[in-house]
């Protein structure tokens, strides 16, 4: 069976087969647009952290506004905690990855130059590298005698923060074509040389993937509004853990505020219960506009093999083979999702276009348009099987009832 | 051309049984020109539909050609019905949607003919029943007498050796009637062997062999041989 007849009787039926072409063209740049958000909120829910997070417990617990007490005040909590059972590692830091607060500063390679990009700063009390459980894959973690009191950056006389770890990624910004190991870098006048790179640190929270692992980690301690790690040996509790981490910290001090108890797989999965909200609302979507499509194929054909019963029979008598009768529908189908998914190709970007402006999309990639393409056209022969196989089975004898 | 030999054809529905032909024997010889008449409802068009392959017979024997056709697949029936058959109905059934051209094409692209081919044979077949000036026109916009000689048309571009035709004057005035029957016999003169069911006992008459049909089976008026031989002997 050849297309340029069925083209030809398609003119006759204009406004029905322009409907369904326009029905999937509208189906095809909702379903490549939609699929496009869940998808990328799919990358956000499966970002790498560069944590440990399954042996990951935080506590926070009031803290006191005198520095020289705070610093005091922590370094007892630490030691309290690292006798919990089963705990290997304990830090101290001010932010964690989905924990949302977070302290930015913006980056520049050149003294007093604009910065070149943001980052998240971690203050790192002691050992946090290696209680994150992070990669280093160049340089090396701080040395003791690199530490600054957070207070001390605040007295006119005293040092500065003269090195940081960088993330890769952040690496890759700062110095796209050299290494950036020992490069210097700056927030305000002071030079701050890179000692470190880890792979990846996310920052505590972040809206692109892209964005997320911009991350420095400074050796300074004893920031306000610390909170504590707990790296455990797997396997282990770390619901028992957390619990008597608290009764370890009330019993440095027993009338201390203790809050936000919680594994990061727990904060994970809070920190992303939106957007997987969004991902199953989005997918019902789909869902939805895939089952429409599929029942105005399925209406129209069913109506088109009623009322060419007749025209069925007569080409059966003519010579047709139950085949072609089946392939001459399929065809139909095929040729009128064609017109909807080229025309549902342009509207996808338009779409795209739409919400890139109005919303923080990303260019739709291009290899969702086939995928889409492939989708809707599977959809219309599934759909059109039934109508086509009744049409199939119209009797040749047909063509002789007056 | 084809033979019947204790042919029956049964409609089952729910509750009753009938029979549309009974004990049905004939012999066609190639190159014959049959009327069939009859009364409504005896059997004539479902005599036809069997002729042509639109049908299969319930019991009996139809052969085609010498060929047994009564238990082919439906593939090799509609080869034979594309290639050897050409049909001529009483409501003509053009396809609507297609113009005078591409209705006579229809068989043709199912032989799959080539294109140049196609075109040779629909200009000429139009030109034969004097419609090549309404290729262009769709079935709606032209009279039944136009319509039907399209049909022919239709039926001639494939160069059937076999042309069935139910009532094709039926819906016809008699002027019409008289130029569609010329134009099926010239078929005929060109070798083709035709049945043709018509209530016309003037058409009929114009025929080599009349064949009655009453409740299903046949009285052959005008064969050779004595009615007797016909049915026993097939
Ligand atoms: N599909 C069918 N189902 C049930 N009965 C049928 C069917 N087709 C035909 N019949 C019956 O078979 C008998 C013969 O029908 P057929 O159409 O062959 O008659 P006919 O001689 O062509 O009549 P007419 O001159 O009115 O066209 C009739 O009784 C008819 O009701
Ligand atoms: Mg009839």
């Amino acid at each position: 069976m050849e297309i340029q007849p069925i083209l030809k009787s398609l003119r006759r039926q204009k406004t029905a087969a322009l409907l369904i072409a326009f029905e999937i063209a509208l189906a095809c740049a909702i379903i490549c647009n939609t699929l496009f958000v869940i998808s990328e909120r799919m990358d956000r829910m499966h970002i790498d952290s560069g944590v440990a997070e399954s042996e990951l417990v935080r506590i926070r617990s009031s803290t006191l506004d005198d520095a020289a007490e705070r610093s005091v005040r922590t370094a007892e909590d630490l030691a309290a905690l690292q006798t919990v059972a089963g705990v290997v590692e304990v830090a101290a830091v001010q932010q964690v990855p989905f924990g949302n607060s977070s302290w930015n500063s913006g980056l520049s390679v050149e003294r007093g130059a604009p910065p070149v990009t943001g980052a998240t700063n971690y203050f790192d009390s002691g050992n946090l590298v290696s209680t994150l459980g992070l990669r280093l894959t160049a340089g090396r973690d701080f040395r003791p005698d690199e530490y600054i009191e957070f207070d001390a950056l605040f007295r006119a006389d005293v040092e500065v923060v003269g090195s940081a770890i960088i993330t890769q990624a952040l690496a890759d910004k700062l110095w796209p074509d050299e290494p950036a190991l020992g490069k210097f870098f700056y927030t305000d006048q002071d030079p701050i040389r890179v000692i470190g790179i880890v792979d990846t640190l996310i920052r505590p929270s972040f809206r692109a993937v892209a964005d997320a692992p911009m991350s420095v980690i400074y050796p300074v301690r004893n920031t306000p509004g610390l909170q504590y790690l707990m790296r455990v040996r797997p396997p282990a509790d770390l619901d028992a853990v957390l619990k008597q981490a608290e009764t370890a910290l009330r019993e440095v001090h027993s009338g201390r505020l203790i809050s936000r108890a919680e594994t990061f797989e727990s904060m994970r999965e809070h920190f992303f219960r939106g957007d997987r909200v969004m991902a199953m609302l989005l997918s019902g979507v789909i869902v939805a506009l895939l089952v429409v499509t599929a029942l105005g194929i399925v209406g129209l054909a069913s109506f088109w093999v009623q009322g060419r019963r007749r025209q069925i029979g007569i080409r059966r008598a003519l010579g047709a083979t139950r085949g072609s009768i089946l392939r001459y529908f399929q065809l139909e189908n095929f040729l009128i999702v064609t017109a909807g998914v080229v025309t549902g190709m342009f509207a996808a970007y338009g779409v795209n276009a739409w919400l890139m402006q109005h919303y923080e999309l990303s260019r739709l990639p291009m290899y969702y348009l086939p995928i889409g393409a492939i989708g809707l056209w599977v959809l219309g022969q599934l759909s059109v099987l039934s109508p086509a196989l009744r049409a199939m089975r119209v009797p040749p004898a047909l063509a002789t009832k007056a | 051309m084809f033979k019947m030999t204790h042919l029956s054809k049964a409609f089952r529905t729910e509750i009753v049984e009938t029979f549309a032909l009974r004990d049905f024997s004939i012999d066609v010889k190639e190159g014959e020109f049959v009327a069939v008449t009859g009364p409504s409802g005896s059997g004539k068009t479902t005599f036809l539909n069997i002729a042509g392959l639109l049908e299969t017979p319930t019991g009996g024997r139809y052969e085609l050609d010498g060929q047994d056709v009564s238990h082919l697949s439906d593939r090799a029936r509609s080869r034979i019905r594309n290639e050897k058959i050409g049909f001529i109905f009483q409501a003509f059934n053009l396809i609507p949607d297609l113009n005078v051209f591409d209705n006579v094409d229809v068989p043709l692209r199912y032989r799959g003919l080539k294109a140049s081919e196609r075109k040779l044979r629909i200009t000429d077949a139009l030109e034969r029943v004097g419609l090549s000036a309404r290729m262009k026109h769709y079935p709606a916009e032209l009279s039944g007498g136009q319509q039907q000689r399209v049909a022919i048309a239709r039926a001639l571009a494939g160069r059937p050796r076999l042309l069935l035709a139910d009532e094709p004057t039926g819906n016809l005035d008699t002027q019409m009637a008289r130029a569609v029957m010329e134009l099926i016999e010239d078929v005929h003169r060109d070798g083709a062997t035709i049945v043709m069911v018509t209530h016309d006992p003037e058409l009929a008459a114009r025929t080599q062999r009349n064949v009655h049909i009453v409740d299903g089976q046949v009285v052959d008026i005008d064969a050779a041989e004595p009615r007797f031989t016909a049915v026993a002997g097939g």
